[in-house]
């Protein structure tokens, strides 16, 4: 099992047991975790699951695609170097212990 | 494995009157079933409408047949799967993104919101579906397309022959004759605007498409903005009569929105309740297996997400309007790559600009005689009438 963390903005952490090959989105969806909206299920559609990789985990992460670079432009709060769409970061074993900060809104 | 049970007694009248009752005895005895009135196999429960939706290489937006094609006269990104609907998609969503709507188009939204409701009449009874729900919705679209010259009763015409053209399954020359008509109309206006939008861009999605860097052709620019028109009035007009309804007759509920403002969850609620896009279909390209029965290549099933917004197993009591619902996980707006490109600004107009404002005008709005209320449609629905009197 992988564990993926999520910082609300109110600073409170949840602690996630991810399936290998998940996204951190479909993680969230599948806990109904607040902030975390996905409502195009996965396929760049929507910008609702966006989140802030941390520092720490930003080079493991890897970099934004530029479909998702484009989509995220949509996105409901500010744009920063960290920000993904959470369902385009897969996890695998070597995400173990990811944490990500959550946006104010995705609508 | 067998094939799904075959219903012949279902009618599309019985669907487009009054389609729950149905569905929750489907939900609970035949959630696969093929119904021979439709021509598809119908789904009802969400986590089969949702698991369609999410898997469009097995279930294919692709519809070789659809009369879409007439109706539109092209081939629409609604009817593409993969690269091919992604760069249609992607060349107008630009101008749909939160982001675009609140810091570019909201005092725009709200100045056409105020001016629409500004003008309707203190203390008469008015039907607030014809009177604001359609012009207002076909307004603001008209703006966010790029295409403020075509009047409100233009778009409005317009939306329904597409709609009526695109559900010509009888393939009655004489429907598609009118859309003919229509398509004319819209290509020349969109062709006399053209220049303008191209050298002074306004943000609007023509301008957007008409100046990306890699522009799709004109053919499919015409398109993407005549499935906007098509697919951008009926659903914020039925879901705003749908939500005035539901609050007017849950006066508990409209008072605790008000209290605590909460008009955006009033606006999912509404459009969970009665979806205004209840069911889409999908061709299957393999065979396959839902919910236990064998679904062969080539048939075409339908996902009813009106009745996947009511599943027993994802809400308490679906059938009725309650605002306040812990969860709200309803698929009205579709999910999957064809999840719905207008979500946000349908969000932002009806649930945070047009709600708010038309109680505020209006508190002692009341609806007295909700029988009177005529609710149709299977493909699409909503009240088609909504006497409020106005105070």
């Amino acid at each position: 099992m992988i564990k993926v963390t999520y910082v609300a903005p109110d600073g409170t952490a949840t602690t996630l047991e991810a399936e290998p090959g998940s996204s951190v989105m479909q993680t969230a969806v599948a806990n109904d975790l607040d902030g975390i909206v996905g409502e195009c299920g996965g396929a760049m559609m929507c910008a609702t699951c966006h989140c802030y990789v941390d520092p720490a985990w930003q080079d493991r992460t890897g970099a934004r695609s530029s479909d998702e670079e484009e989509m995220l432009e949509g996105a409901a709060t500010e744009v920063t170097e960290a920000s993904r769409l959470s369902c385009q970061i897969r996890l695998d074993p070597a995400l173990d212990g990811l944490v990500v900060h959550l946006p104010e809104e995705q609508h | 494995m067998a094939l799904a049970p075959l219903d012949t007694e279902i009618t599309l009248d019985q669907l487009s009157s009054d389609p729950y009752p149905i569905y929750r005895r489907l939900r609970a005895e035949s959630p696969v079933l093929r119904v021979a009135a439709t021509g598809r196999t119908l789904l009802t429960k969400a986590a089969l409408t949702k698991a369609v939706k999410d898997n469009p290489d097995l279930f294919s937006s692709d519809d070789p047949q659809t009369p879409m094609r007439p109706a539109f006269r092209a081939h629409t990104l609604m009817r593409k799967d993969g690269a091919a609907h992604f760069v249609e998609r992607k060349a107008i969503s630009k101008a749909l993104t939160p982001k675009m709507i609140k810091s570019d188009w909201a005092p725009l939204y709200e100045k056409l919101a105020e001016e629409y409701v500004g003008r309707l009449p203190r203390g008469e009874t008015v039907d607030l579906f014809s009177a604001l729900c359609g012009p207002l919705a076909a307004r603001i679209l008209a703006h966010i397309l790029g295409i403020p010259e075509a009047s409100d009763a233009q778009m409005q015409r317009w939306s329904q022959v597409l709609i009526d053209g695109a559900g010509n399954f009888g393939w009655k020359p004489e429907l598609f004759a009118i859309s003919d008509a229509a398509n004319d109309e819209m290509d020349a206006l969109f062709s006399e605007l053209e220049e303008r939008r191209r050298t002074e861009p306004d943000g609007s999605a023509y301008s957007a498409m008409l100046t990306a860097p890699d522009p799709i052709p004109m053919s499919q620019i015409h398109a993407n903005i005549k499935i906007a028109i098509g697919g951008g009035i009926n659903e914020p007009r039925d879901a705003l009569a749908t939500i005035v309804y539901g609050l007017l007759t849950n006066p508990d509920q409209l008072a605790e929105v008000r209290a605590q403002e909460a008009w955006d969850r009033a606006f999912e609620e509404g459009i969970r309740w009665v979806a205004p896009i209840q069911v889409s279909s999908r061709r299957v390209t393999e065979d396959t297996e839902l919910g236990g029965f064998e679904i062969p290549k080539g048939d075409t099933v339908m996902t009813v997400q009106a009745s996947a917004n009511r599943d027993e197993d994802l809400y308490e009591d679906g059938e009725s309007f309650f605002v306040f619902r812990d969860k709200n996980p309803h698929q009205a707006f579709g999910n999957g790559p064809h999840h719905c490109a207008g979500a946000h600004v349908a969000r932002r107009t009806v649930g945070k600009i047009i709600l708010p404002l038309l109680f505020d005008r209006f508190p002692d709005m009341r609806l007295p005689d909700p029988q009177a209320v005529i609710w149709k449609g299977f493909g699409f629905r909503g009240p088609i009438t909504l006497p409020v009197v106005l105070a």
